[in-house]
């Protein structure tokens, strides 16, 4: 159902292939890489030893983020259907399709 | 995690060889959420309106039981669920901004610690879709209502339905819903809805006929008052409302309300009550006893009970049988497997009125055909068989 009040707009980050951790942990609350921005609004995004490069879409389609109020995680064809409440609303993705480039790293700077 | 400084991130920069006079000055650093690897979150691709719906503070209803495909359901539309894989991996992060906002906005923060609310690899698609009302009527007539003194009602043990009980059992939007009840001339009786049984139906009907004639009103103005006050007696006033209201058009004349009585639908109840008394009627010989027993001041006519009856005009004599569409099967494969079982071939002007409830918004009658059925030449007239053999 819709929430009282306005809904958050979230973004969307596309990335091709799979997300893994560095270790053997949790993905949960382990950093992914810092998003920037060109001055021309291209999105840049620096994942491990990988730069990204990116475009700015603003969706057909928009999508509402769905949040289930208990039963099965995952949301399957059929079976017993639970309760789901609308979150927040997406309008606009960042599309990285690009290859990745490599960064050469040499000794890292000292902070 | 510790939450990186803006000496990191440039150091980050200065070994990935970007020059930060040419990036805007805010970065955001993304990690994962404390929740994001639950799939507690899922994505839903919109079809036009339902943002805008979303939007207003309205619901979205997902409906379907164990052994159903999802349906979603806005306030007066249903969609198929289906789910769409990607290859690549879609994460969803809250207050993340745009360049455009960014530059909108100078005074943003210069480091936007972001956490990613969750990740999929697939989404729900939507697809408009007819929606499932025929497990409405199945539902009301597990139990017809057969009037008041019928003893089956005395017992409360079976299932009856309110409002709330047919939204959540019946995939459809509401408004979908309740436009069906109003089509099968349901009624709430105490609190729930029920369809009446054919037969107490008939009774309720023949009494407002039989007052027609003996008063004399025209059938274009008969007066719910006195209808009320003459049959009162006999039956309960809700149902002689509720039989007027079905059979009638109300209008409000001069502060009275009054019912221009439907003569088609009027005529068809009659055909009904007539046919379903036998397998099959000689057709001249029903004919002349339907036209006998309809109101005065009333015509049949054979195009009233499309959907109803089916004539055979190949036989002699001609014949005609009841055949409801109400009875057939809702799944379009099985509907015409059934039909193709009663009559191996049809012309399409007897198959139209037992197909039209399946045209949804892009499907029409011949598009039915093309797909289901396989057309061949018999004396000259189209006529549509299965494409599969019949046993």
């Amino acid at each position: 159902s819709g929430g009282a009040g306005a809904l958050a707009q979230w973004v969307l980050v596309e990335l091709q292939g799979q997300v893994e951790p560095r270790q053997s942990r949790d993905l949960a609350g382990s950093l992914l890489g810092d998003l920037h921005y060109t001055c021309e609004g291209i999105p840049v995004l620096i994942v491990g030893h990988h730069i990204l490069y990116g475009k700015v879409v603003q969706l057909e389609k928009p999508f509402a983020v769905l949040v289930k109020q208990g039963g099965a995680p995952q949301p399957s064809p059929t079976g017993p259907h639970s309760h789901y409440t609308v979150t927040a609303l997406i309008k606009t993705k960042l599309l990285f399709k690009t290859r990745p480039k490599p960064i050469i790293t040499h000794v890292p700077k000292k902070v | 995690a510790a939450m990186r400084s803006r000496a990191e991130v440039d150091a980050t920069l200065q070994t990935a060889k970007l020059n930060p006079a040419e990036l805007l000055p805010a970065v955001h650093c993304l990690s994962f959420g404390p929740q994001a690897g639950g799939g507690e979150c899922c994505l839903l691709q919109l079809e036009p309106g339902l943002c805008a719906e979303l939007e207003a503070g309205r619901s979205l209803v997902v409906r379907g039981e164990k052994d159903e495909h999802a349906v979603l359901c806005s306030k007066d539309k249903t969609y198929d669920m289906k789910i769409a894989d990607t290859s690549n991996m879609l994460l969803f992060v809250p207050g993340c901004k745009t360049p455009g906002e960014l530059k909108a906005d100078p005074s943003s923060c210069n480091i936007i610690h972001s956490e990613i609310a969750g990740f999929s690899k697939n989404y729900w698609e939507l697809r408009r879709c007819r929606p499932k009302l025929k497990k409405l009527r199945r539902l009301l007539m597990e139990h017809p209502y057969e009037g008041p003194d019928s003893w089956k009602d005395q017992t409360s043990t079976f299932s009856k339905y309110t409002t709330e009980d047919l939204l959540s059992l019946i995939q459809a939007s509401e408004e979908e819903i309740l436009h069906q009840l109003h089509v099968i001339d349901a009624c709430k009786i105490d609190g729930y809805w029920r369809i009446l049984g054919f037969d107490y139906e008939m009774k309720l009907l023949n009494h407002v006929t039989q007052l027609i004639d003996s008063e004399s009103w025209p059938l274009s103005k008969v007066p719910l008052c006195a209808c009320l006050e003459e049959l009162g007696s006999l039956e309960p006033r809700e149902m002689i409302e509720h039989i007027l209201l079905s059979y009638g058009r109300k209008y409000v004349d001069d502060g009275e309300v009054f019912f221009e009585m439907r003569e088609d639908k009027i005529c068809r109840a009659v055909a009904q009550m007539l046919l379903q008394n036998a397998v099959k009627f000689n057709l001249s010989e029903f004919e002349e006893v339907w036209q006998q027993s309809v109101p005065e001041g009333m015509t049949t006519r054979l195009d009233q009970l499309q959907g109803l009856a089916l004539l055979d005009k190949s036989s002699r004599p001609e014949t005609i049988s009841l055949l409801k569409v109400e009875d057939l099967p809702e799944d379009n494969q099985e509907r015409f497997n059934s039909l193709f079982c009663i009559r191996e071939k049809w012309t399409e002007v007897d198959i139209t009125p037992y197909i039209q409830d399946l045209c949804g918004e892009k499907q029409t009658v011949g598009a039915l055909l093309t797909k289901y059925a396989r057309s061949s030449m018999l004396n000259g007239v189209k006529v549509y068989n299965s494409r599969r053999p019949i046993s």
